[in-house]
């Protein structure tokens, strides 16, 4: 099965892919079988290196689920997968 | 969100999964909503694209359904929703990710590739205490981190022994210890990952180990 990680609520996730391919392969990222909109809680890029990024800000007990990145090229597709857990605070007084 | 419709069902899992089926079995929901569950429809998502199935029209009793009608080598996830009387509930979270393959093939694709023996092996010092050999990594290697094992013989016979027997070695370098004084030996290297072991370089021309120095070429040359 997808290995799971676990983030504590109100941190952030970032989600890591290195994939290779002639041509260069497009990225897909989903969550729960939904496509991942980028916006001001969700950044999709590419460092450096080369690693495929997605960033979750601030995670909510709604972020958990599975995350999925699939790499598509005229060749085929390949996909890799983790499970993310949040982990919420409990307050204690 | 429905009044009186069913909770989500859960766990949603895929228990059997080859080319031409997967069997996708899951959990009743924790809730009705007060009126009995009549059954559940199974979706299913290729992955990498957005656009949900519903993989069967009438209602399913049993928590359990073989969905056909699949591509095979694609990957799948599944969710699940359940009905009553009152309507359809949310989705369930969707399952982990399971490709249409037998099994006999995804042990194969699991496996992954054991890479090709390194290339331009040299001694590059040799003096009476140890011997360091350098090689270059093989061409075809993925991503995969890639380790060494270094073997070593008595020049003149096939008795190769592996000299780091433990732990592999991450750099293309090595240095031999241990070896006998006025004895000639070959070296050769393997690479590994988790795939396994391959297949060993040539080996190098036979070394002398004696008093002789290993004295450093001039720079330039």
């Amino acid at each position: 099965g997808a290995k799971a990680f676990t983030v504590s609520a109100g941190k952030h996730a970032k989600f890591r892919c290195y994939i290779t391919g002639k041509p260069k392969p497009e990225i897909i990222w989903q969550k729960d079988g939904e496509p991942l909109v980028p916006g001001r809680r969700h950044l999709v890029y590419e460092d450096r290196e080369g690693y495929f990024i997605l960033k979750v800000l601030y995670c909510k007990p709604q972020d958990q689920g599975l995350y999925i990145c699939t790499a598509s090229n005229t060749a085929g597709q390949t996909l890799s997968a983790v499970q993310l857990q949040v982990k919420e605070h409990r307050l204690r007084f | 969100e429905i009044p009186g419709a069913p909770g989500a069902p859960l766990d949603v899992q895929c228990l059997d999964a080859n080319k031409d089926y997967v069997i996708v079995s899951w959990k009743q929901p924790a809730v009705d909503g007060g009126n009995a569950i009549l059954g559940y429809f199974i979706d299913r998502c290729e992955v990498g694209t957005t656009h949900w199935t519903q993989c069967n029209e009438t209602p399913v009793k049993f928590a359990r359904f073989p969905v056909t009608g699949l591509i095979e080598g694609r990957s799948y996830i599944f969710r699940v929703r359940a009905v009553n009387k009152a309507g359809i509930s949310l989705p369930s979270r969707v399952s982990e990710p399971v490709a249409a393959l037998d099994p006999a093939d995804r042990a194969r694709l699991r496996k992954g590739v054991v890479p090709g023996p390194p290339t331009d092996l040299q001694v590059i010092e040799a003096t009476k205490n140890y011997v360091v050999l350098s090689w270059k990594p093989p061409g075809q290697r993925g991503h995969e981190g890639i380790m060494y094992f270094v073997e070593k013989c008595v020049a003149g016979t096939e008795d190769w022994q592996r000299v780091n027997t433990e732990i592999p070695v991450k750099s293309p370098r090595f240095a031999v210890f241990d070896l006998a004084e006025g004895k000639s030996y070959c070296f050769r290297v393997r690479c590994c990952n988790s795939a396994g072991i391959g297949e060993p370089s040539e080996a190098t021309e036979a070394t002398v180990v004696d008093d002789k120095l290993d004295i450093p070429k001039p720079p330039g040359r």
